[in-house]
């Protein structure tokens, strides 16, 4: 029967460990006819030499490949009938080197891999002695990550009684349990924030210092008439244990200022459509002010530093914490975006609304919550237009955002005449640390964050 | 309820299955005339005849492959190795032939094969191995471990049930050490479910075989919540049954006599690795046989085969990692 | 020293009259003369696609052995079950497995006996008393020995046929189910395809005894060696062979010489025989030689062989169509069947 598509001929594979085979004689030219199953050329491989009979009667239409030539296993060689040139599909080619070579790719990878892994292998070794090299607290085992993480508690500050001071499971289930202990922390080799807060420098505050450590509250007792009792979760204690302690920590001090948004506003809209529909991402005034934010903290080290015992920190990079309500007000959580002072506007959006998916759908490692260098929170997601939010241990200042409102605001034009107009303000609070950070010092930081958001350029980004 | 040893269990099972089923038929070397070698098959053939009790000729092909094409004609043929260490001479038989028919061919071959395996007597390289992550490797194939006297019998009755081949290791130096309580009526122990040997809190141990009752004197040897769990079957094993011990102790240690490389310890702690990994507070630790030949001399098979000691140091390290 | 044989020398096929004698009438010798004639198309248009491209893996083929393969296959009886190997396709053609399928399985396809597990003649059809080969040979051997114990211990009249090259034959398997059956007596005859190249290592290289039949005696019972290009002789041999393992007479060995009338496998040229032996092997072909005996003895007309042949054509046609027709096996199939389920067991074979 004569094909109207074409049919296609391969090179055969003559027994199970042949790759390739030469074309020695084409018995057909192109354009003379051949019969089904008569023979169309012959071949030679390595273990015989044949003929291949042709798979379809009708006219040969192409010869692809030229006597002399070796090609491997499966290789299209001609085609009968169809339309001439580029009929049919492509061939599958079968490889006739890869398969040694990748072999050879493999174990080479495999050959470096060996080597590396000695070097670079931190895991105790064989005979495991279980204490790791160093600081047996610093250790944390997968299920006390994932314990730690599930609510919230920071391993180091958890008392451990495995083999070099390690955190074991039993212990972080205790302090899950009990909270933390009655007595005071041991000491430890590395400097950790110390409970005991130091007297501030004078200068006048908002809030009265906060009063030494309180130890938890002993026995609980039944409920009177008209209450009811229900225990605390592991992640309110947590919240509770860790709010409790920065207060008395850090010297909790708030300023606030108003921001002219209008110029994001008006960006923001021109960008929405387009972020959605190019990148699926909301640019959201968070990401407008954390980007800001990132800029201004890079003329303002202090903000984004440390106390460690009577050293401070500063840091080249910035861990940007976003605090993120769960759901059904189970609590609170602050995943890290790291490296944010390497993020434009696009991965500031993108990385905020990562987090925060995945902090809702409780996919949050360990290492997502640690590491923070300066967090950002909302109180304002109501409306609310103030807040003092607590800092989130170890760090030295807390961002608050609120409510971007409608309000009337006095503008001056570029005469110098003053005019009422319509403006979006938000106002921004700096809850910071003042051991470290002083007024004057978060009063430039907010204006210069102010002066950046308000000044907003269409080619900002 | 009757109180027997080990053997005495799967010699009543056995027994039992050939009463119930006409299709049961043993073949083996010496099983007939003389019993069996540890005189599992006592009083078999005086009962049954000589064509269900066959003395066969030394020929583990034969008596693998005749078991083979027995059991594709319909019978459900129990076969006997003398020692587990003779299956290597019928290999090709097992591995080739019948683990693969039901796959490649759609036919099943519902064979029992018995193999007296492991050590602690001085029977030296080729009469104390314990093979069975060999075949634990080979799909198709089922592999039993019974420790108790109650699981022995339930699981020969379930091997002979069951429509694919099924590898029976019984340990021989539990033969008449061990005495339980075995129920006289017909019962079926599942193939593929471990059996929870120890309840704890602080540690699990991971084991089968003889390396049960070595477990438990050691648990009773620390200062510690042991857990122990004995698999029962090698393959296929009871991962949920482990993986939810680990989850609740977070520390495991993986117990078998045979040796360590490739034994079948190192597919638990792999996969308790990959499946339980947040859920472990210390590495998984494997304690086993050394890559040797099972030595001949006791001072030496006491630093092969691991002792109580052995597994109470192990258990101690875990505990205090 | 040169040894002695021991074995007896079957004689020729004789006349239709003798035939009849031995249980053969007209129909039964062109249905031989079609079985041979299918065997021989299906392997040759195995060969064809092969060289297309359309069969993967590597070919075997059992050219030259259609008269030992049809023969003994013939001699069995329904109840009956074999081993047969990658040499005896006529015996999976006697025993009725359609060509379709034989194509399907060669391609590998969905429809095949084994669902493209497995490739070349490593199929089996329950139903049909065969068990699949395996590539260890001789390892069936003592699976049908099994077989035949089986038949034993239920006192039932049936035997178990046990195929195995003269290469194989240097294996323990060999020894050690011939040993067991011989012992015990049992239901199962072996027939050795002594195709005289095992690969490329000839017989002197393989055993060194004059014939391979001659080492029944070794076991205890009767061999005996049949000219296996004569497709009545290897009937007669066999049919006397199985009735009297049927009659609880215990085992015997037939070997049915021949000439591996092709390489190896289809990639192998056969380089290694001498071109003189396939000549004179040639001139014995089993297929021409049964077609010139029933012309010379039972009559076999132009006619007749024209329809059995274009029949054959149209079969082998028809099979290749609805073979191709069938599916790649679908990826989510390789799981399946590890494990037997008690179901299972409930084959023809397992009843």
């Amino acid at each position: 029967m004569a094909s109207t598509t074409a049919v296609d001929v391969v090179m055969p594979q003559m027994g199970v460990s042949v790759s390739e085979g030469t074309i020695t004689k084409w018995l057909k030219q192109v354009g003379e006819t051949v019969e089904a199953d008569e023979s169309l050329l012959e071949i030679s491989t390595d273990k015989v030499d044949t003929e291949v009979p042709a798979p379809a009667t009708g006219v040969v239409s192409e010869i692809l490949v030229q006597e002399g030539e070796t090609v491997a296993v499966g290789t299209l060689l001609a085609r009968i009938g169809g339309d001439g040139a580029g009929g049919s599909a492509p061939p599958d080619e079968a490889p006739a080197e890869p398969a040694t070579q990748s072999a050879a790719d493999a174990s080479a990878a495999a050959a470096t891999e060996g080597e590396a892994a000695p070097e670079s292998a931190e895991p105790p070794a064989e005979r495991a002695e279980p204490a790791p090299a160093g600081n047996g607290r610093a250790f944390v085992s997968p299920v006390v990550a994932r314990i730690a993480a599930e609510h919230g508690i920071d391993p180091s500050q958890v008392p451990g009684s495995g083999s070099g001071g390690r955190v074991t499971k039993k212990d972080i289930l205790a302090f899950v349990e009990q909270g933390p202990p009655e007595a005071p922390q041991p000491a430890a080799p590395e400097p950790e924030p110390v409970a005991q807060p130091e007297p501030a420098p004078a200068e006048p505050v908002a809030r009265p210092q906060p009063a030494p450590a309180a130890q938890p509250v002993a026995a609980p007792a039944a409920a009177q008439v008209g209450e009811t009792l229900e225990p605390m979760s592991a992640m309110r204690r947590g919240i509770a244990e860790h709010m409790r302690r920065s207060l008395d920590t850090s010297a909790h001090v708030t300023s606030a200022i108003e921001v002219d948004m209008s110029k994001v506003v008006q960006i923001r809209e021109k960008l929405k459509k387009e972020y959605q529909a190019a990148y699926g991402v909301n640019p959201t005034f968070l990401a407008f002010i954390a980007r800001a934010t990132v800029e201004t903290l890079r003329d303002f080290p202090w903000v984004n530093g440390e106390i460690r015992g009577d050293q401070i920190v500063t840091k080249s990079f910035v861990n940007l914490g976003f605090a993120v309500e769960l759901a059904d007000g189970k609590g609170l959580i602050v995943p890290v975006v790291k490296n944010a002072e390497t993020l434009n506007l696009l991965g500031m959006a993108k990385a905020i609304a990562d987090v925060a998916r995945r902090a809702r759908e409780k996919q949050l490692t360990p290492d997502d919550v640690a590491g923070g260098s300066f967090t950002i929170t909302n109180p304002g997601g109501y409306g609310t237009f103030h807040g003092t939010p607590i800092i989130s241990q170890p760090q030295a200042a807390i961002l608050g955002t609120y409510a971007v409102v409608k309000r009337p605001w006095v503008i001056t034009d570029e005469n110098g005449a003053d005019a009422i107009a319509i403006r979006s303000i938000m106002n921004l609070t700096l809850t910071y640390d003042h051991r470290l950070v002083d007024g004057a010092y978060a009063g430039r930081f907010l204006r210069d964050l102010r002066e950046r958001l308000q000044s907003w350029g269409e080619s900002d980004y | 309820m009757p109180e027997k040893t080990y053997l005495q269990a799967i010699s009543d099972g056995l027994r039992q299955e050939m009463r119930r089923d006409k299709r049961v038929f043993v073949i083996g070397e010496d099983v007939g005339v003389y019993g069996g070698a540890f005189k599992v098959t006592l009083g078999f053939q005086e009962e049954f005849g000589s064509w269900r009790v066959i003395d066969a000729p030394l020929s583990e092909t034969a008596i693998i492959g005749g078991a083979t094409g027995a059991a594709i004609m319909g019978m459900r043929p129990v076969a006997e190795m003398q020692f587990a260490d003779f299956v290597s001479c019928g290999w090709d038989q097992l591995v080739t032939v019948a683990a693969k028919q039901r796959w490649r061919a759609g036919t099943p071959v519902p064979i029992v094969l018995r193999l007296p395996s492991g050590g602690g007597f001085s029977g030296g390289p080729f009469h104390s191995q314990n093979p069975e992550s060999s075949f634990a490797h080979i799909p198709g194939l089922k592999c039993v471990c019974p420790a108790t006297p109650e699981d022995a019998k339930g699981l020969i009755v379930s091997a002979i049930e069951d429509p694919n081949p099924v590898l029976f290791f019984e340990h021989k130096h539990l033969y008449r050490r061990i005495k339980g309580e075995v129920p006289d009526e017909r019962y079926t122990t599942p193939i593929g479910k471990a059996r929870m040997h120890r309840e704890g809190d602080d540690a699990t141990v991971v084991t089968w075989g003889a390396m049960v009752y070595t477990a438990d004197e050691a648990a009773k040897a620390v200062d510690a919540s042991i857990e122990i769990v004995d698999l029962r079957t090698v393959l296929p094993w009871d991962k949920q049954a482990v993986l939810g011990s680990v989850r609740k102790t977070s520390k495991v240690l993986v117990l078998h006599e045979d040796t360590r490389t490739g034994g079948f310890g190192a597919e638990i702690a792999a996969t308790i690795a990959e499946e339980a990994f947040e859920h472990l507070d210390a590495p998984v630790k494997r304690l086993a046989a050394p890559d040797t030949p099972v030595p001949f001399s006791p001072a030496l098979e006491k630093a092969f085969i691991p002792q109580v000691d052995d597994v109470a140091r192990a258990l101690k390290e875990l505990i205090a990692y | 020293m040169r040894v002695v044989a021991i074995a007896r020398v079957a004689e020729p096929s004789g006349s239709l009259q003798e035939v009849k004698e031995w249980g053969l009438d007209r129909e039964d010798l062109l249905q031989i003369y079609r079985n041979m004639l299918i065997t021989r198309g299906v392997e040759e248009r195995g060969h064809i696609l092969y060289r297309q491209g359309k069969i993967p893996g590597s070919f075997y083929t059992g050219r030259g052995n259609e008269a030992a393969s049809v023969g003994v296959a013939t001699a069995m009886a329904p109840d009956d079950v074999g081993t047969p190997l990658h040499r005896d396709m006529g015996v999976h053609i006697t025993r009725g497995v359609e060509p379709w399928r034989i194509f399907a399985q060669y391609m590998g396809r969905a429809d095949g006996p084994t669902r493209g597990k497995d490739g070349n003649v490593h199929m089996a059809d329950a139903r049909l008393g065969l068990l699949a080969m395996v590539s260890h040979l001789p390892a069936m051997l003592p699976v049908a020995v099994g077989c035949a114990l089986a038949f034993r211990i239920r006192e039932e009249k049936r035997v178990a046929v046990a195929w195995f090259g003269e290469g194989a034959s240097a294996r323990g398997d060999t020894h050690e189910g011939m040993n067991f059956a011989g012992v015990r007596r049992l239901p199962v005859v072996f027939v050795c395809d002594n195709n005289q190249w095992a690969y490329s290592t000839p017989t002197h290289l393989e055993y060194a005894v004059e014939h391979l039949a001659d080492r029944a005696a070794a076991y205890g019972f009767e061999g005996v060696v049949v000219d296996g290009t004569d497709v009545l002789a290897v009937y007669r041999e066999a049919k006397r062979a199985i009735e009297k393992a049927r009659e609880g007479g215990g085992p015997s060995l037939i070997e049915c010489q021949t000439l591996r009338m092709e390489g190896h496998a289809v990639h192998d040229d056969a380089f290694y025989v001498p071109k003189e032996l396939f000549e004179r092997w040639a001139e014995r072909d089993p297929v021409e030689r049964f077609r010139a005996w029933l012309r010379g003895n039972a009559d076999l007309t132009d006619e007749e062989e024209e329809q059995i042949g274009s029949q054959v054509k149209k079969l082998l046609n028809d099979a290749l169509q609805r073979a191709e027709e069938s599916p790649q096996p679908d990826p989510v199939t390789l799981l399946d069947g590890v494990y037997a389920t008690p179901e299972d067991l409930d084959t023809p074979h397992h009843k």
